[in-house]
């Protein structure tokens, strides 16, 4: 629009919509308001300041209908360059994001003020630079379009100002009843500021109630210790140390807080030496897992028999009072080698159990560690203390009940969805008489709420946090708010009747007690290393309690029992769109949650995978697609929580089932069931149809004995002549008995290589474009199977079928061996796809880019392109890594070190399974795997000589597991 | 063999007669009422391919059911499937022109037609079926600025050229076969455009002694071009595939086993149009019985001979013992799409077998559909090599599976109007039965008969 400069025209709609971001900063047009709408000149500042924003937000709307309008439209060019950056080169800074509240400590990259791609950082005693999906996906939610972006009150937008007056109102009621009817509902944290602030509230006003829910926090963990040493404690076990580690449906490589602790160790141990695995793995467990598929020997048990087995256990290691227990041949045979394998590695033996297991199992494995000396490995520690006293959900319902809750105030939690289903608590929230909602969405809390107060991204937050372990972490802003949204401790400080505190102020004044003297240096300090030294508090002593008592199930039926989600979580990752097309490891599943049953349920009661079944627990239903896990035990059900959500946003509404509505409050982990056929059933959009190996050795098993006795085969001859080699060959090695399927290589692999994201649809009809996969195979008995996984990117085969299929040179081979693929030269005759014998290639079938106003697409890697419509594409080995590498060791005026150059996956990987490196320097570790005794190459007889290759599974002397 | 077929045509008919028969088709057309709704109906088909195309376009090859592992399918497999049947075209005329069966005449022109329609239906799904296809251009060797040229290793490279190579001769075969006909149909013409129309085509064709031995020079010279295409042509198509090392691709026997599946898929287009057109237009004195008894004796042949195909491809998987191999072939006779496999061997050779018997292939009604089946199961042929081996290549965890969408039905149907509509134009506008060589034909007859 080219109006007067002086007086614009009157907005119009449509026409009009690109001009109003130039106007509504404009004083032309500001004066041209006040003399339009004199009431609005005389407002007070932040009254107009909201005016205009209403303006604006309707003139978006006529002309956008419905875009919020996103702060990453244009991006402008410095004029003049900001001191100590250059545009183009990126900062990095040490922070963290969270999960159920625990740190997963970070290095953001941030390329011109804009965080891309989080990596574990190297620095930090647990994580070691290694990572796990969520903290690879975490900087897409900072980037969520749908997050709440301004104080809402009954869903109008509103000021924080009026938020204050709101807060000033209550706190003035508060006063005068110390805090009678107030309720603040916490969900799990670990935030050394926030406990902080939840107590100085607590003493400001006494009667306050203070109550945590957390849909999965550390499951039973406090209550099974309890039960087993008689205190609330928390288990970091040193697999490092264990030569045997027998797991009781414990999934400890699954996903979760303690996920890339625990790979990390268990894979260390696993490969102390190269010529035999260093730890032996018994797992018995209800749902096949990760550490089931790295299980020596695996047996299926039904949830509520696993106590038995703990039991059996027990007792064939010698622990007093234990019977033995009345067991299948399968199971007995599982009970004699485990135990044997616990009884000659006494002292170096660990037994695990689940937290979201039984007190019995927990008693029994707790007695049987004692008898073995492992105690010393279970790394009991003091939990991360939280809100004292702090009351259940169950407890909260109750009160608002009885009317004693007047006040509510909900700090990141979503009991309105992740409530169990018999709580009632959306209608019970309507009975308080004033709701805030602290959180980063509006969700289905958020939405009930009278006030919904917005939160920042960790990204952009001044907080702090513990990793499991117990380490603190500053967390740190990369990133200036771009929303009207403040800190959760912004707001906690506003309820403390504090007047704007800066959010970096809040978090410093926690630590500036424990860091004590010269306070800046080590505050400086603790920021660029991105932990806090701190003395640890000594560890418990603990000791086994001799009581326990077998589970009570009393309802016959079917075992029902709840998992989190592994790529959603508990739902809190729903509208994030890189974790929903991830494929769940053992299914492969995306887009969706299942309800997942043996092999024998699914004869007994003829489903197929798809169907729906209806499962019912106590009076209360829910109904989804069934899918039958090879290896789950024969009467458990699995339900995965996170999904069914209905405030999620635009990318997380309306899929799935939402298990929430049929978890019964006293047993939210395990309890009984049914189960019924429906007769209709779905389509799921599953990334692998095909999981039997059929035969084939795609993933090789070698034993100890074996290793010294292969011979190194000479490549397949080829017809073409060798091409000559540039300095560098680069060559990568997956070491398969190292893979836990865990995804975070996939989920590192869609964040550095801007992936595009496709849909349930499109992955319905085999379209995902993730440029490495996790195929994941089985062998054996559908009932008892061996599981494998097995990462599988571009081959960069040096005899390349796909190269010589193209007709117009779009895909290359490098003087490195990197099969380059050329992106603006492809004319997409999908021939390289056709011809390639892994299919590692992708095709952008439509144009899968982001529209480039959406705010998702400031999370892009500035240096790899973005694929238009049309264009195969696939793994590069992260040519853009490459480059940058020799570029640095150029301006040094020095070859490439080993280990300079690191690939995505590789970083990402929490057990190092994944190794990059020159193949013509025979010191490198790449060069060296590939002289090991493992090593294989995939699909060797076709002669493609692939750079990329793997090593071996060890399998156990026995043989099958 | 020309003295015992000699008298393929009914020697009771005057040259005159079969002159003013096959010039009055364009110029007095008899079947304009079946002729108007062919034309609907075919229009209406390529207006389909017109919207196909559209939304092909504008949205991307997305709207097939293609995916990975299935890259390929309705667009090569109709590619492939189109080329074989314009291959009958060129045999029929060429080879037997060149062998002297002058039994073909009768056959040869529409024939001819026929695969000029068909190299175009198959010349346009390589371009429909690019990502990118606004870059198709990057296929030629054109001097670049970049000093980038096509890569001449890639079968598509060489299919490029095959493709054109041939649709270059067919075009000049049937143009020069056309033009003493056109000078017939000139000189029979009584409407000003139809003169103007005809004796520019014709070339100024006077039919001298001079002009009738340049003419045979130059029309057995391009024959002997066209031949040896066929076979480069497609088996280069087959190359497509055999360059691969996908199971089920890989294999030596390809070239020969395409080239006789499209004979055979040509051959049963031949005979559905002949019988077509002799009840369409009357024409039982020329296309008689006889000739489709020849006609049911070639496509016999064929089809044994890509039944041998068929035979030697499940040897060689057996034969290679290669573990990938076995698990394509188990795919094919029992997996998802065993029906394109079973349906491939069940529409190709089971009517076919029909054949033995002189009643049968005598019988136009018979063939037509015998033929019909053929063309159906060469149809289902090619779906079968393309899924069947992508669905299900090496590695398990790439294993998929393919469903066409509507689009890739109504781009397929629309072809069908691509090649319908311009052969409907030719049957109106063009004599259909080449008037010179059936009247060479018939006076040689009769000349036999008298001496």
């Amino acid at each position: 629009m080219r109006g007067d400069a002086t007086r614009p025209n009157t907005p119009r709609g449509p026409a009009l919509w690109s001009s109003v971001e130039e106007l509504s900063g404009d004083p032309a047009f500001e004066a041209w308001v006040n003399a339009e709408y004199p009431a609005a000149a005389t407002l007070g500042p932040t009254a107009r300041r909201t005016f205009l924003k209403l303006m604006g937000a309707s003139f978006a709307l006529a002309g956008l209908t419905g875009c919020e309008k996103s702060p990453f439209v244009a991006a402008l060019p410095y004029v003049e360059q900001p001191q100590g950056s250059t545009a183009g080169v990126p900062k990095y800074y040490a922070t963290a994001v969270t999960l159920e509240g625990y740190a997963q400590p970070v290095i953001a990259t941030v390329y011109s003020g804009r965080p891309t791609k989080l990596d574990g950082n190297p620095d930090h005693p647990m994580v070691q630079g290694r990572s796990d999906v969520f903290m690879q996906a975490a900087v897409l939610g900072l980037y969520d379009p749908d997050r709440a972006q301004a104080p809402t009150h009954r869903g109008e937008p509103v000021t924080w100002n009026d938020v204050q007056h709101q807060v000033e109102l209550l706190r003035a009621r508060w006063s005068q009843s110390e805090g009678e009817g107030l309720a603040m509902l916490l969900g799990h944290s670990t935030s050394p500021t926030l406990t902080r602030q939840i107590a100085a509230l607590v003493t400001e006003f006494p009667k306050a109630r203070i109550y945590e829910h957390a849909a999965i926090g550390d499951g039973r963990r406090p209550d099974l210790t309890t039960a087993a040493y008689g205190q609330p404690v928390q288990l970091h076990a040193s697999f490092e140390d264990c030569d045997v580690v027998v797991s009781l449906d414990d999934d400890f490589l699954g996903v979760g807080p303690q996920q890339v602790a625990n790979a990390r160790a268990w894979s260390a141990a696993r490969h102390r030496s190269a010529d035999k695995p260093g730890l032996a793995l018994y797992v018995a467990e209800a749902v096949p897992s990760a550490t089931g598929a790295m299980a020596e020997a695996r047996v299926a048990v039904d949830a509520s028999r696993v106590w038995l087995m703990a039991r059996g256990l027990a007792h064939a290691c010698g622990v007093a009072g234990a019977e033995a227990a009345d067991v299948s041949p399968a199971e007995q045979r599982w009970l004699e080698r485990a135990a044997d394998a616990c009884r000659s590695a006494r002292g170096r033996a660990l037994v695990t159990s689940s937290h979201f297991g039984s007190d019995a199992t927990a008693s029994w494995v707790a007695r049987t560690n004692a008898l073995l000396g492992a105690n010393a490995l279970i790394g009991a520690a003091k939990p991360a203390p939280g809100a004292a006293n702090a009351g259940a959900l169950s407890e909260l319902a109750r009160d608002i009940g009885s009317g004693a809750v007047d006040t509510l105030v909900i700090i990141e939690a979503n009991p309105a969805y992740t409530a169990p289903g018999e709580l009632g608590f959306k209608d019970l929230l309507q009975k308080v008489r004033s709701s805030l909602h602290l959180g980063t969405h509006r969700d289905e809390t958020g939405d009930l709420c009278e006030w919904q107060l917005p939160l920042t991204h960790a990204l952009e937050s001044w907080s702090d946090a513990r990793s499991v372990d117990g380490t603190a972490t500053i967390v740190q802003p990369t990133i200036a708010p771009f929303y009207d949204v403040r800190t959760v401790h912004q707001v906690m400080a506003l309820l403390l009747g504090q007047l704007d505190p800066t959010p970096e102020t809040l978090v410093r004044d926690t630590w500036r007690a424990t860091l004590g003297d010269d306070f800046e240096t080590k505050w400086t300090s603790c920021l660029r290393d991105g932990h806090v030294p701190e003395q640890k508090s000594p560890a418990p002593s603990i000791e086994a309690a001799a009581t326990a008592v077998a589970p009570p199930f009393p309802d016959d039926g079917l075992d029902i029992v709840f998992r989190p989600d592994p790529t959603v979580w508990d739902g809190s990752f729903a509208n994030n769109g890189w974790l929903q097309e991830l494929p769940k490891p053992l299914t492969t599943l995306t887009w969706s949650n299942v309800v997942s049953i043996s092999p024998a349920l699914a004869k007994l009661k003829r489903l197929a995978n798809g169907d729906h079944v209806k499962v019912t627990i106590r009076d209360r239903s829910i109904t989804g697609p069934a899918w039958i896990l090879p290896g789950q035990a024969a009467n458990t059900v699995a339900l995965s929580l996170g999904y069914g959500r209905s405030k999620a946003g635009r990318v997380g509404d309306g899929l799935g089932y939402n298990a929430y509505d049929v978890r019964p409050v006293d047993q939210p982990w395990q309890t009984r069931g049914s189960l019924h056929k429906l007769g209709t059933s779905e389509t799921l959009a599953v990334t692998q149809l095909h999981h039997r190996m059929e035969g084939f050795d795609f993933v090789r098993e070698v034993t100890a004995a074996e290793i010294g006795h292969q011979k190194a085969e000479a490549p397949q001859p080829s017809l073409y002549p060798a091409k000559p080699s540039a300095p560098n060959a680069w060559g990568m090695v997956i070491d398969l008995d190292s893979c836990i399927g865990c995804n975070a290589c996939v989920a590192a692999c869609t964040a550095e290589n801007n992936v595009p994201v496709v849909g349930s649809a499109e992955v319905k009809v085999g379209r995902e474009m993730h440029w490495l996969r996790i195929a994941r195979y089985y062998t054996g008995e559908v009932e008892e199977p061996r599981s494998f996984f097995q990462p599988v990117p571009c081959m960069h085969c040096e005899q390349a079928p796909c190269e010589m299929g193209c007709p117009v040179h779009a895909t290359t081979h490098s003087p490195e061996g990197v099969n380059q693929m050329v992106y603006n030269r492809c004319i997409g005759t999908r021939t390289c796809s056709s011809y390639c014998p892994y299919k590692v290639r992708r095709f952008n079938f439509f144009d899968y880019r982001l529209a480039s106003d959406a705010p998702e697409h400031a999370a892009h890697n500035p240096d790899v392109t973005v694929r238009s419509r049309g264009v195969m594409e696939k793994c590069t080995y992260c040519t853009q890594r490459i480059e940058a590498a020799h570029v640095a060791a150029d301006k040094e005026n020095r070859p490439l070190r080993d280990g300079e150059i690191v690939t995505a996956c590789q970083s990402a990987c929490p057990t190092r399974a994944i190794v990059f490196g020159d193949i013509n320097d025979p010191a490198s570790d790449v060069s060296r795997l590939r002289r090991d005794g493992r090593h294989y190459v995939l699909l060797e007889e076709q002669g493609t000589r692939p750079r990329t290759t793997y090593l071996a599974r060890w399998k156990s002397a026995e043989g099958q597991g | 063999m020309t003295d015992r077929i000699a008298d393929i045509l009914p020697p009771d008919q005057s040259l005159g007669r079969v002159s003013d028969q096959l010039t009055g088709i364009p110029l007095h057309f008899p079947a304009r009422r079946r002729w108007w709704i062919a034309m609907i109906v075919a229009s209406g088909l390529l207006l389909l391919l017109v919207i196909s195309t559209t939304a092909l376009f504008t949205r991307g090859v997305g709207i097939w059911g293609i995916n990975i592992p299935v890259n390929w399918a309705f667009a090569i497999h109709n590619y492939v499937w189109w080329l074989g049947i314009g291959h009958a075209g060129t045999l029929i005329s060429a080879l037997l022109l060149l062998t002297g069966s002058e039994w073909r005449n009768s056959l040869n022109r529409f024939a001819e037609t026929m695969t000029l329609f068909a190299v175009i239906c198959a010349g346009i799904y390589p371009v429909l079926h690019l990502g990118r296809p606004w870059y198709l251009y990057w296929m030629f060797p054109y001097p670049a600025t970049m000093g980038v040229w096509p890569q001449f290793r890639s079968p598509l490279e060489w299919d490029i050229w095959a493709v054109l190579t041939y649709l270059t001769v067919s075009l000049a075969f049937w143009y020069t076969g056309l033009i003493p006909d056109l000078a017939a149909a000139r000189d029979r013409a009584k409407r000003r455009g139809w003169q103007i129309f005809f004796g520019i085509t014709a070339l100024g064709w006077r039919g001298s002694a001079p002009h009738w031995q340049r003419w045979s020079q130059a029309y057995r010279l391009t024959a002997g071009l066209a031949v040896p295409l066929v076979v480069s042509v497609h088996s280069e198509v087959s190359l497509l595939f055999a360059a691969g090392q996908i199971p089920g691709w890989h294999s030596t026997i390809f070239p020969p086993y395409f080239v006789l599946g499209a004979a055979f898929s040509g051959f049963a287009m031949v005979a559905i149009i002949a019988i077509a057109l002799r009840s369409l237009f009357g024409l039982g004195n020329l296309v008689t019985d006889d000739h489709l008894d020849v006609l049911g004796k070639v496509l016999l042949a064929c089809g044994l001979m890509t039944g041998y195909g068929y035979l030697f491809e499940v040897f060689d998987a057996l034969y290679s013992g290669g573990a990938h191999e076995m698990q394509t072939l188990s795919d094919r006779l029992i997996g998802a799409y065993a029906w394109t496999y079973w349906g491939a061997i069940v529409f190709n050779f089971v009517p076919l077998q029909g054949l033995w018997w002189r009643t049968i292939r005598r019988s136009g009604w018979m063939l037509l559909l015998i033929s019909i089946s053929v063309v159906i199961g060469m149809w289902l042929e090619r779906y079968m090599i393309l899924v069947t081996s992508l669905y299900r290549d090496f590695v398990v965890s790439s294993w998929g599976a393919f469903t066409p969408t509507f689009w890739d039905w109504s781009t397929y149907l629309g072809t069908i109007g691509l090649f319908l509509v311009p052969f409907l134009l030719a049957i109106r506008f063009i004599p259909m039965i080449s008037i010179f060589e059936s009247e060479e034909l018939l006076h040689e007859e009769q000349e036999a008969r008298r001496g």
